[in-house]
């Protein structure tokens, strides 16, 4: 079946990280593809496009019992309405304000039914100011919850650091989120073929996971997001698994954030793919089967707060069949 | 008298239409459908296929369109913010310029020659005395739907955590709020504005009995409910959301509630519009697959009138006598029935 729902990228990142630079380049750069663009009414101007959308950020809460289950109902409105402009435009990027929550944002795909029929998030690309962004993780919720969300981090401003500098800003990243792809970036200049057309969110497209390198000393006080990878070298029982997932996302899914997974079943020769943001879960077998010689190892990484590892892990190898 | 169990082949009174564009609205001015379409052209074409305009009339997508209250033009919004009244020849003046906003929802009334366009979190208003904008009122999120009662009176703007209900004409009307939990995306008043029902996100229906705003819920809907059409006596209301069309009873004293619906021509399409004919129990069903319908109440049998292509019917009305019925869709399909013919 050809896939015609429309991709969406959503640019998130402090105030003067280089989101406006990078949507710019996006849009002058991809000759011949057409883009609608949403931004925030009160956000930053200068952007050169045919089809500007002003969105007012609106998060609703859903009324079906989930505390932390918000959407952008301006996101929902926007896109039902832009198909009445359907065939002008082949993409959307969403260009979010320095103080949003990715989490509605990202949500607004797993919950709708009309955005899900219409539209498919690609991924979420975070522009992060190499000089400031260790003071805005200090003071700022959402920075770090921005960084937590990405898929794709622009490292962007390293030409106005030190080498110690930007070390320091790397492994920062590191712990917050182990799994995003980071370039580095000066006037966020990346290659577009290396944030556009990821599919991210797609389970088909989750290839891997990497494992993690990360230290028990790098927890440092409860607010702090960090990434947490678990493997288990035998397959999992699909019945122990399953719930014990949603039970872990069902009761700290206000704190894990995102939540990604490649598990084997005993005598299944596809990949189980999960994803999850907050609670919303999401699952399937991919079409892909594990290689002959490829090892079966089951991976999870979960990004969030007030995780604990111990607990987790031995959660998580109890799913072994 | 339409008559269901003779008038079986409705199709070969059809006349199909290429609109070219998506349909946002449409409405009839005499003997001419008049679409509303994504690409900001009025085409206003007659049952025999005449056409009287068809040109470019708003710079952006038209959202939204509803018969001017003098019944001779429509009042269209659109995507760049202008609100425009054009009359089927393609003459059209603007009522309003809201730049870099979208005008989604537009009512009106004849009885009482208001118009009411929802932009953002604001309602503008106009009247009888003047094309310049008269009021309006604020709210404390986007409107996502309005409707008016049959004397064009009572405003009802649905928005996040319920609806809000303003007298219409008076500039000084205060808000009376009607709260529900959650992001409530479509609304329509009953004629003589004893109930309130809304459309919710979550799926199914809230309402709300006038004046002692006793709350109702109305669940079992596969999708949002977006379509509403009250019968001509306003003792049913008919909705979309569902693969049936389901349609709730509001006569007596406790309107819906402990009753059953009726469901009516079910498919395995969401049903995406409405309509009631102005003078008969028989309701126009469109699907999201294009297919459009007629069932009357209390049968179970159902007549096809179009069928499917695959693109959802956003647009679906009778003219005034009841004798024609107009659909539009998402892709630009649309159609004209001519009852005339099928006596």
């Amino acid at each position: 079946m050809i896939d015609t729902k429309i991709p969406v990228t959503v640019l998130t990142g402090y105030l003067g990280a280089g989101k406006t630079t990078l949507l710019n380049r996006i849009l002058s750069e991809e000759q011949g593809k057409r883009y609608a663009v949403i931004v925030n009414e009160f956000g930053e101007i200068g952007i050169d496009n045919d089809l500007i959308v002003n969105a007012d950020e609106e998060v609703f809460e859903m009324n079906n019992g989930c505390i932390c289950c918000t959407v952008r109902g301006d996101l929902i409105r926007i896109i039902e309405g832009l198909m009445k402009r359907k065939g002008t435009f082949d993409a959307i990027v969403i260009e979010t304000t320095g103080l949003a929550d990715p989490a509605p944002v990202a949500q607004t795909f797993f919950v709708d039914d009309d955005v899900q029929r219409r539209a498919r998030l690609d991924a979420i690309v975070t522009v992060v100011d190499a000089k400031h962004v260790l003071a805005r993780l200090d003071d700022s919720h959402e920075a770090m919850e921005q960084i937590a969300f990405a898929d794709i981090i622009l490292l962007n401003k390293t030409d106005l650091v030190t080498p110690q500098e930007l070390e320091h800003v790397r492994q920062r990243i590191a712990v917050i989120n182990n799994q995003a792809v980071v370039h580095e970036t000066v006037n966020s200049a990346v290659p577009l073929d290396r944030i556009l057309d990821q599919g991210a969110f797609d389970l088909d497209r989750i290839l891997e996971i990497e494992p993690a390198f990360l230290d028990e000393e790098d927890h440092e006080h409860d607010d702090t997001i960090t990434s947490i990878s678990i493997a288990c070298p035998t397959p999992l029982d699909p019945r122990k698994f399953m719930p014990w997932l949603q039970d872990i996302t069902a009761r700290q899914g206000q704190d894990i954030l995102r939540t990604k997974g490649i598990i084997a079943f005993p005598d299944e020769p596809k990949r189980y793919v999960v994803q999850a943001v907050h609670m919303l879960l999401s699952g399937d077998l991919q079409e892909r089967e594990w290689g002959v010689d490829d090892p079966r190892i089951s991976r999870l990484v979960l990004i969030g707060r007030n995780l604990d590892p111990a607990a987790l892990e031995s959660g998580f190898m109890a799913c072994a069949a | 008298m339409i008559d269901l169990a003779r008038d079986h082949s409705l199709k070969a009174h059809v006349r199909p239409i290429a609109l070219g564009a998506p349909a946002s609205g449409l409405v009839w001015i005499g003997d001419a459908a008049c679409f509303a379409l994504g690409d900001g052209r009025v085409l206003a074409v007659e049952s025999n296929g005449a056409v009287h305009g068809n040109g470019v009339v708003h710079k952006g997508a038209i959202l939204c369109a509803a018969r001017s209250p003098c019944g001779r033009a429509m009042i269209c919004g659109d995507d760049v913010g202008d609100v425009r009244r054009t009359e089927p020849s393609g003459q059209s003046v603007l009522l309003g310029r809201f730049p870099g906003r979208w005008i989604e929802h537009i009512v009106t009334s004849a009885e009482s020659g208001i118009i009411a366009a929802s932009v953002g979190k604001e309602v503008a208003v106009w009247n009888r005395q003047s094309d310049a904008q008269a009021h309006g009122f604020s709210l404390a999120s986007t409107v996502t739907g309005l409707a008016l009662d049959a004397k064009g009176r009572r405003l009802a703007a649905a928005r996040y955590g319920g609806v809000s209900l303003f007298y219409a004409l008076s500039p000084q009307s205060q808000p009376l709020p009607l709260e529900w939990k959650g992001s409530h995306i479509a609304v329509t008043l009953s004629p003589k504005a004893d109930y309130a029902v809304s459309g919710t996100q979550e799926t199914g229906l809230h309402g709300w009995r006038l004046p002692g705003r006793e709350d109702m819920a109305m669940s079992g809907y596969e999708a949002k409910t977006r379509s509403f059409s009250w019968n001509r006596k306003g003792t049913w209301l008919a909705t979309s959301g569902d693969t049936n069309a389901i349609i709730w009873p509001f006569e007596g004293r406790n309107g819906p509630m402990g009753k059953r619906p009726q469901l009516l021509a079910p498919s395995t399409y969401l049903v995406t519009r409405v309509a009631f004919h102005p003078s008969q129990d028989v309701l126009a069903v469109g699907y999201a697959d294009g297919a459009v319908v007629l069932a009357r109440l209390h049968e179970d049998m159902f007549l096809p009138v179009a069928a499917a292509d695959q693109s959802a019917i956003t647009a679906l009305e009778w003219d005034r006598a009841g004798q024609c019925l107009a659909w539009g869709s998402e892709d630009g399909h649309g159609g004209i029935l001519d009852l005339r013919k099928a006596a």
